[in-house]
């Protein structure tokens, strides 16, 4: 993707005028863009991406530039400035022994973005719209996006790393909208990896766009959620945005470090209730999060979170390396070339238990069903969070009783995941994008279905 | 190859190909310094580029777009590829230039004046005053950002523009100490370096998580309330979606044939313009290169206009209004008109209540197909008109079509949100959850 000689080049400029670490990243990616409304193709556009981000470091301050041009004299005058803004400590006597390193494919493509006409790619758009939009005489609109892309990137640094890695990703979503007496609803379902087009044989596209109409037309006819403290059973799949949100930001290196997150300095406490066990795992192959190297180039691995409610590991990059001691889980990622890499998630979710969702529902004498959640957001430094329900019912006797729409659900995470007192037998992760300092980069979040004893419902009051 | 060759080569090529053809070009640098706890964390300099073409052919339209200026005609058959899987019968057109440009000022340069040492002080001076209060036990985050933008958009049938403009950001993230961390956040924009005062910025910040001390959840109901001006900024973002005329056309707003109704108070007036003193978002022309234009969206609580590109103008036979934004609409600055109370004052006229300093989730908790809102949010108690208390784990949930009409009264404290300009708004009743039921 770009000269091995003139990275090494850059590399050395860099730590010449400053630094005692540097980094190249170079990214080349082509993505396709398409949006279908009334079953009608209205916007298709293709997009080719490709630059250059340098990056340096002095003990942990850090330089980034970045830049799409990428003759040699201007990354050379980019190197120099990197290393000049880092000043003091410069390494004259460096001498880089690249060990190209063949990272094993762990998620092996069969049909390439680039091999794939558009029309094939349309049909399953199409496909999608007419499922949901047959689903019921309610759908009033839907809206279906494709998205997929073929990223290559090259991450070479002054500890010998030069790694090439090729990200393959493709996403089918579908919003559905019903409207009844006047009033309008949405339902959203998004299932995506990191696969070529032979995920449209993995999955069910009928199903994916029935999934979204039927949100919708249950929520139209939902009378408002209530509101105030209540139990709260969490669906399984997407229902895992909670752990994202409430713990998984938290755990972090770009907090952590920083003693910005209220999970820092708890190694081997016990930070949550005992049956709640969780992981990161990148290594999960052809999934929306994984990947074979992360953005520093440092191999992915599974790094498991929570044991049976201790806190076992966080989630840590190579500038968290330096600053916590610790070493990377190969957690650095970026949105693109136009991002410095931190710390971030990746596949993370909760793990197994022991109850069937129907159990759990009907051990619970009164609370809210989230059944497919939104996304939601959280500020691991005092840990409150906020998300969305899309999906929601009303449990009364232990049994289900009728649609409610409008949830919030907030807390604070440390609080929230001592009070899961039930965790399902049916595991599934569901697809997202994630974003915080280096972008919005593909997440999954997952986890069966679980029971918080008791969390603020943002509802309507009667 | 420049970007004129490259232009030049393109626009041949395609009407070779029978096609007409729009470039934009849009160059953006950044320059921004981020302290972690008063040390400097990441300083980053980055100088980008853009190209994307439009085609079109019988008013179907395909896209490309690209970071390398390598080859002309691949660039263009992509786009043509792109426009030929179009199967919506909705005309696209391009601009020919034609039309009176407002004439402004966008570009300062002051911000490029400053040498990376003056920069790192103006953050670690916002650090210092953020932390100068001993309850403030960290500042995890301060940034100081400026950039530049230059924009070109050229196409075959004669439109040719060009914009530079420039601006700056600067925030402060502080955690006071407490039973658990309160956080407090502050955020300035300007044209301006004189417009980021590290002394207000720091001391707001710090202001902002001290406040929070002590903070209590409330009990579950009907509440009268300030949205502070930030808030009233987040909650009414979501109009932006909702004035489009897309969405009216594709029914997805409820504010669709609710045109010359009136659906708010006496009291609301929003207006979109095309400049405000000190917005970064200040344009001569929307990214079709139609002139940006003045305009009433709601006028005493009326619902004036929907705000168009040219293909959903096109659609109802009338103009655009200059709101093209990429692919979508969107409002160049939403101005909320500013009423006649101080923030002290309007926390009088509210008397018993609460005022909603900070809301979260508007990306997943707003909907604006519905106009439906449930979001996380904290504030201050007010008693007697005074603050009473700090608020913390409640929910605001509502409809904005209620809010509008619920407006009681509106403040004359208006501050610029990106590209919202908004005061701050008593609201006579919203629900609000919190811990006991």
């Amino acid at each position: 993707m770009l000269d091995k000689k003139l990275i090494e080049d850059v590399l050395y400029t860099v730590v010449r005028n400053g630094g005692d670490f540097a980094e190249v990243f170079v990214e080349n990616r082509f993505s396709t863009k398409m949006e279908m409304k009334d079953g009608k193709l209205e916007n298709v556009a293709s997009s080719k991406e490709f630059g250059v981000g340098i990056r340096g470091f002095l003990n942990t301050k850090a330089v980034y530039a970045y830049t799409n041009d990428v003759s040699p004299e201007n990354l050379i005058a980019v190197a120099e400035r990197v290393g000049q803004a880092l000043g003091e400590i410069k390494l004259e006597e460096l001498t880089l022994n690249f060990e190209k390193v063949d990272v094993k494919d762990r998620h092996p493509v069969y049909l390439y973005p680039q091999d794939v006409a558009k029309s094939e790619k349309v049909d399953v758009m199409k496909r999608a719209y007419y499922s949901a939009k047959n689903f019921s005489d309610l759908i009033s609109q839907v809206i279906v996006n494709f998205w997929d892309y073929d990223q290559k990137i090259l991450v070479a640094n002054t500890e010998g790393v030069f790694v090439e890695d090729r990200r393959i990703r493709t996403r089918l979503m579908v919003q559905a909208v019903a409207e009844k007496d006047g009033e309008m609803e949405r339902g959203f379902y998004g299932p995506g990896a990191g696969m070529g087009f032979e995920f449209f044989d993995r999955i069910d596209v009928e199903e994916a766009g029935r999934r979204a109409a039927r949100v919708a037309v249950r929520m139209v006819k939902a009378e408002p959620a209530p509101a105030g403290k209540m139990p709260v059973i969490i669906s399984n799949e997407f229902g895992g945005v909670i752990f994202h949100e409430a713990v998984g930001h938290a755990l972090e290196a770009t907090s952590v470090a920083k003693g910005a997150s209220v999970f820092a300095g708890k190694l081997g406490e016990k930070v949550a209730a005992e049956c709640v066990s969780a992981v990161d795992d990148a290594t999960i192959p052809n999934a929306w999060g994984s990947t074979n190297v992360d953005d520093e180039g440092t191999p992915t691995q599974r790094t498991v979170l929570i044991e049976n409610g201790i806190l076992k590991g966080y989630l840590i990059d190579k500038l968290g390396e330096r600053r916590m001691g610790m070493k990377s889980t190969g957690s650095g990622r970026r949105q693109n070339y136009k991002f410095a890499p931190t710390s971030r998630m990746s596949n993370t979710f909760i793990l197994r238990g022991e109850y069937y969702p129907e159990e759990i529902i009907a051990a619970t004498e009164y609370g809210l069903y989230a059944k497919s959640m939104g996304g939601g957001s959280v500020n691991p430094a005092t840990g409150e969070f906020n998300f969305a329900v899309n999906e929601g019912y009303l449990i009364e006797k232990g049994k289900i009783t009728k649609p409610v729409k409008g949830a919030t659900l907030i807390g604070k995470g440390y609080e929230i995941i001592q009070k899961i007192d039930m965790v399902g037998n049916d595991l599934e992760r569901g697809q997202g994008m994630c974003g915080s300092f280096s972008g919005s980069v593909p997440a999954d979040v997952g986890q069966p279905t679980i029971r918080v004893s008791e969390i603020i419902v943002g509802g309507r009051n009667k | 190859m420049n970007f004129e060759e490259f232009k030049d080569k393109v626009f041949s090529y395609a009407k070779r190909s029978g096609l007409e053809a729009e470039m934009s070009y849009r160059r953006e640098y950044e320059c921004s310094i981020v302290l972690s706890n008063g040390e400097l964390d990441q300083y980053s300099d980055a100088e980008s580029r853009v190209i994307a073409l439009k085609v079109l052919k019988n008013g179907k339209m395909g896209i490309s777009t690209t970071e390398i200026l390598d080859d002309p005609e691949k660039f263009v058959e992509e786009a043509r590829e792109n426009m030929e899987l179009i199967d919506s019968e909705e005309e696209n057109l391009f601009h020919d230039g034609k039309g009176n440009y407002p004439v402004m000022e966008t570009y300062f340069g002051e911000f490029e004046k400053l040498s990376v040492k003056d920069k790192m002080s103006v953050a670690f001076k916002i650090h210092e005053y953020a932390k100068e209060d001993k309850r403030i036990i960290m500042v995890p985050r301060v940034a100081f950002v400026h950039f530049v933008q230059e924009d070109r958009i050229t196409n075959t049938l004669g439109l040719d523009l060009s914009y530079k403009g420039d601006g700056g950001y600067a925030y402060a993230m502080t955690l006071a100490s407490d039973v658990s961390p309160r956080g407090g956040l502050y955020f300035d924009v300007s044209t301006i370096p004189e417009g980021l005062n590290p002394e207000v910025i720091g001391k707001k910040a710090s202001k902002e998580a001290i406040m929070k001390i002590g903070s209590k959840s409330v009990k579950s109901g009907k509440y009268r309330v300030v949205l502070r001006n930030n808030v009233v900024s987040d909650i009414f973002s979501m109009l932006s979606d909702m004035i489009s005329a897309e969405r009216a056309q594709k029914n997805l707003t409820p504010l669709k044939n609710k045109l010359g109704e009136k659906v708010g108070s006496d009291l609301l007036n929003i207006l979109d313009l095309p400049y405000f003193p000190g917005s970064i978002f200040n344009r001569p022309f929307d990214s079709e290169g139609v002139p940006t234009q003045e305009k009433k969206v709601f006028e005493n609580g009326v619902f004036k206009t929907f705000l168009y590109n040219l293909k959903t103008a096109k659609k109802e036979n009338r103009k655009s209004t200059g709101n093209a934004k990429g692919l979508g609409i969107a409002p160049i600055n939403l101005v909320i008109d500013k009423g006649n109370y101080n923030y002290d004052e309007l926390l009088k006229v509210l008397d018993k209540g609460i005022v909603i300093t900070d809301v979260e989730g508007m990306h997943s908790g707003a909907n604006p197909i519905s106009g439906n809102f449930s979001l996380g949010a904290r504030g201050y108690m007010v008693d007697n008109g005074e603050i009473a208390g700090g608020v913390e784990q409640i929910t605001i949930s509502g409809n904005i079509l209620d809010i509008l009409k619920n407006i009681e009264a509106i403040g004359s404290d208006i501050k610029i949100f990106l590209n919202c300009v908004s005061p701050s708004i008593l609201i006579e009743e919203i629900d609000i959850a919190g811990n006991e039921n």
